[in-house]
């Protein structure tokens, strides 16, 4: 499965950059992340809470981030395990470019999904990862411009 | 000793009043008044429920399972792995010794270290209710490591594949071959030759019950109890008895009430030997129900396959030859214990069944695959092969340029050829009645009407197909199969029949009904020749403990062989009162004759009804004149001795219209005439027809497990896994042609599985008939819209 969309965010474009890699901005952004830590050079662990139908599932991720161009594009490699639920894991490459309001962030996210999560069929988990993707980039932008999202 | 084609046996006469008669089903009344005891709704004190973890990987390593907390959570009474289930429980081995080259990966009941295809269970999490269980298990933790996989069968069979299982390096499981190692003359000879490929998508049953099991070892006792929704209690006693090193006859295994089996409850499952084990590991009754989730990923699969077919036929269009090789997908490990290589081997087998062939030869490849293994599903094998079969008979008749209905009169095969123990592909046949199958069905059809219409309707674009589908079908398939095979399998079926002192009678069987009515059926039967009520009869069934040795349900066994062994019990117990009878009567016990429950004398009524003779043996035994007081209960078993199996046959056509623009196909029409010997009850024939029917439709046009490349189920549920409604079947019509068995007295022959066998064929050639202006044609099953688009628009480009 494969998302792209973007985002216009008030904010200059390294400030933009700098705070997508800190472990607060992941938790504040990832819905469910109950805990983030590590660093862009070592990676992340994140524990992430979901529901994807009728499947609770608790994930325990790590991403490592690669190909950094500084203040351009990088990418994360994601992969979470999520015991009997199954797993998903996948790659967002995030490309960002100076605009007339701040900065337009563009991502592409490829995700695979598997086990019982997996058997819900694409109708529910393509708009759930839709949906994780979109929220996870509105959160940024709102923390970005310092908009409190309900 | 086979049976002479030519050796003329009596027709049989009517067996009793009984035999024939549409009566009504009054045990369904039960069921559709929801008051059925299915083993979920069984409950024993202290019992304990599982929820399993399973595997997300078609093939994963297990590098740790942490289960600390998930033992924390409330009413979680155990954890338990594969490790710790292996030092009390043995893996399946499934490698039958009569198949040579069989080979197939010990399945354990939980994986240990390698899982081999997504939904494998890995960790069974034991609570005080189920939801506790899953809410636990959603707290295990297993990491893994995921491991190159081969999914399709191209991917299985290909130089590079990844090995389903670490103890292989390829994954060729089966490799056979029927019939001639070359049949090159007979194509070289021939006026024409016609090639097809083909290819069958994944199934699965869909009861609508799903499996289930209560497992009770008894600490005490030493004794284990078994309430499982299944087919076959007593395979089960043998599986568990041999896995968990027990005696038998310390086992009891019962089968309730069963809402729905096709096959998929035949076989022993690693989840259900898993909450055996469980039970004996804690010394406590265990439930696990399956879940419709796990339904899908852990049910017996089947019919994935693919297949190349030639057929050579002379100028007026008989067959001179067939060569095929079929590739079965097989799954990670054969369905314990009979295997996954009937599907394979029938689909190869039965190609051509119906029809005079010439020369034969089918190779026949079973493939392992990191998917869910597969197993019998309602068919088994033979719904490839007619499909196959009937394809390249239209096929063949397009190039020769005759009828399709013709072609196949032409060729149709009615007996053993002279001088021969089998077909050219090993089949033992009886008597065919294709010809006449033929016949009704083409009159019951209008047959020549529906061709004019079609041809008037394709001047206006609007395309409809008519389709045949002849088959052979075996049908109580016996000892003569599995043994040779090495399989510890009985397949005798039996009834214990009891006179109570009231008069009433008792029919323990083994054979046991998931729906079908078939214990209906023999009490009918019964009651028929004592000439009594049906309710005068109790049948017992499905229950070790209960129920004489036997084999159960599958291959459509229940009237052909439990009703011969429930009418010879009969005649025993008839011959037995009739010698008491004889003796207070004063005359030949040929005189005598049972009518509305009472003995029938040479003066008429006797007063000896069947109370009265049950009273007088076993409670007045010294009124008996010659002093011999006949056995109360009478135990008979049947299998045909000189036939593996005992064949039926007969024809499906099909009318259906498909939209070239929209790729939808609707049903218009579908008539069948069977023959499945004596009819014993006609309503319930007939439903076993339309229902078999219907799922053969939804095979062609519905069904398909969808696995993702990395061997993901990705349609496992009711909503995307597409499954026949009642609004989208035609009216099915029923029609017989009645040819005995001459294996047995009763005469019945099987049909539990003949709407299946035929309608994917029919249907397949249905949508080629009708897509024939465009020169378009579907080969891949099911025939989905967007397949059926695929083909109108791949002809489209052609052009």
């Amino acid at each position: 499965m494969e998302m792209q969309d973007s985002q216009i965010i008030a904010a200059p474009r390294d400030a933009v950059f700098e705070a997508i890699l800190t472990p607060e901005m992941l938790k504040a952004c990832i819905s469910g992340a109950q805990d983030v830590t590590g660093s862009p050079d070592e990676g992340f662990e994140a524990v992430v809470v979901q529901k994807v139908g009728p499947v609770k599932a608790k994930f325990r991720g790590a991403v490592t981030v690669v190909d950094v161009v500084p203040g351009r594009s990088l990418r994360l490699i994601g992969e979470g395990k999520g015991g009997a639920a199954g797993f998903a894991k996948g790659t967002a490459t995030i490309t960002l470019a100076d605009h007339p309001d701040g900065c337009e962030l563009v991502y592409v996210v490829e995700a695979k999904i598997g086990g019982k999560i997996a058997q819900l069929g694409s109708r529910i988990i393509d708009g759930f990862a839709k949906k994780m993707a979109n929220q996870f980039f509105e959160s940024f932008k709102g923390e970005m411009e310092g908009v409190e999202l309900s | 000793m086979l049976l002479k084609p030519c050796a003329r046996w009596p027709m049989n006469k009517l067996v009793s009043k009984a035999v024939g008669a549409p009566m009504p089903r009054e045990s369904a009344r039960l069921l559709v008044e929801g008051r059925g005891s299915y083993v979920d709704d069984i409950a024993l004190p202290g019992m304990l429920h599982i929820a399993f973890v399973r595997a997300p990987f078609a093939h994963g390593r297990i590098l740790c399972i942490e289960t600390a907390d998930a033992l924390q959570m409330p009413g979680v009474v155990a954890a338990i792995d594969g490790k710790e289930l292996a030092e009390i429980c043995a893996p399946f081995d499934t490698n039958p010794p009569g198949v040579p080259g069989h080979a197939s990966a010990p399945q354990p009941p939980l994986a240990i270290e390698e899982s081999c295809f997504q939904g494998e269970t890995v960790v069974a999490v034991v609570a005080e209710s189920r939801a506790a269980a899953e809410d636990a298990a959603e707290l295990v933790f297993v990491d893994w490591e995921e491991l190159p996989a081969a999914c399709s069968i191209a991917e299985a069979q290909s130089d590079s594949a990844a090995a389903v299982h670490s103890s292989f390096d390829n994954n060729l499981s089966l490799h056979h071959r029927f019939g001639a190692e070359d049949v090159s003359d007979a194509f070289e000879n021939a006026a024409h030759v016609v090639e097809e490929s083909f290819a069958f998508g994944r199934q699965t049953g869909v009861t609508l019950e799903p499996r289930g099991i209560i497992a009770h070892w008894d600490p005490r006792a030493e004794e284990l109890e078994v309430w499982q929704s299944h087919q076959v209690p007593w395979q089960m006693r043998e599986v568990y008895a041999a896995q968990l090193g027990l005696s038998p006859q310390s086992i009891r295994v019962v089968a309730p009430d069963v809402g729905g089996a096709f096959g998929l409850k035949l076989h022993a499952y690693a989840d259900e030997l898993a909450a055996v084990a469980v039970s004996k590991r804690l010394g406590r009754p265990i439930k696990y129900i399956v879940d419709r989730l796990e339904s899908f990923t852990s049910d017996a699969h089947a019919r994935e396959a693919k297949a190349t077919c030639r057929m050579a036929v002379d100028s007026e269009g008989h067959i001179l030859g067939i060569d095929a090789v079929v590739d079965s997908g097989f799954g990670a490990y054969a369905m314990h214990p009979r295997g996954s290589f009937g599907e394979a081997m029938q689909a190869a087998q039965m190609i051509g069944a119906p029809y005079k062939v010439g020369a034969f030869r089918a190779e026949v490849r079973g493939w392992r695959q990191n998917k869910a293994p597969s197993g019998a599903y309602r068919g088994v094998g033979q719904p490839i092969a007619c499909a196959i079969t009937e394809d390249m008979i239209d096929l063949a008749a397009r190039a020769v340029g005759i009828d399709p209905a013709e072609m196949r009169r032409i060729n149709y095969r009615s007996t053993l050829d002279e001088g021969t123990r089998a077909t050219q592909s090993g089949l033992v046949i009886e008597e065919l009645s294709l010809d006449a199958c033929l016949a009704k069905l083409m009159e019951a059809m209008d047959y020549k009407t529906l061709r004019a219409g079609q041809a008037a309707l394709r001047e206006n674009g609007i395309y409809r197909g008519i389709g045949f589908a002849s088959f052979v079908e075996l049908t109580g398939v016996g000892a003569g199969l599995y043994g040779p095979l090495g399989l510890p399998l009985a397949a005798n079926e039996s009834c214990r029949l009891t006179l109570q002192p009231d008069g009433s009678l008792t029919c323990a069987t083994s054979v046991t009904d998931q729906g079908q009515g078939t214990l209906s059926a023999l009490g009918q039967l019964i009651a028929g020749e004592f000439d009594i009520a049906p309710n005068m009869v109790r049948m017992i069934s499905g229950d070790t403990g209960r129920t004489p040795y036997g084999g159960g349900a599958w291959a459509s066994r229940g009237m052909a062989l439990g009703g011969e062994a429930a009418r010879r019990a009969c005649v025993r117990m008839r011959d037995g009162l009739f010698e008491v009878a004889a003796g207070v009567l004063q005359c030949e016990p040929s005189a005598l004759a049972f009518d509305n429950g009472e003995i029938i004398g040479l003066k008429g009524p006797s007063g000896l009804t069947l109370a009265e003779m049950g009273a007088l043996c076993h409670y007045r035994p010294y009124d008996i004149p010659t002093g011999q007081v006949p056995p109360m209960t009478i135990e008979e078993s049947f299998l045909p001795l000189n036939l593996p199996y005992i064949t039926s046959n007969g024809v499906h056509a099909v009318h259906l219209e498909v939209d070239s623009e929209l790729g939808t196909v609707e049903l218009l029409d579908y008539w069948v005439v069977d023959d499945c010997g004596t009819v014993v009850n006609p309503l319930l024939v007939d439903e076993q027809l339309r229902g078999g029917i219907v799922q053969g439709i939804g095979a062609a046009l519905y069904e398909e497990c969808v696995y993702s490349e990395d061997g993901q189920f990705t349609n496992g549920t009711l909503a995307d896994y597409v499954v026949p409604m009642a609004g989208e079947m035609p009216a099915i019509h029923v029609d017989h042609i009645t040819t005995p068995t001459r294996a047995s007295g009763l005469g019945a022959k099987g049909v539990g599985e003949a709407g299946t066998v035929g309608a994917p064929g029919a249907v397949r050639t249905a949508i080629n008939d009708a897509l024939s202006p465009l020169a378009a044609r579907v080969a891949k099953q099911p025939f989905t819209t967007r397949r059926i688009l695929e083909a109108v628009m791949a002809a489209e480009n052609l052009e």
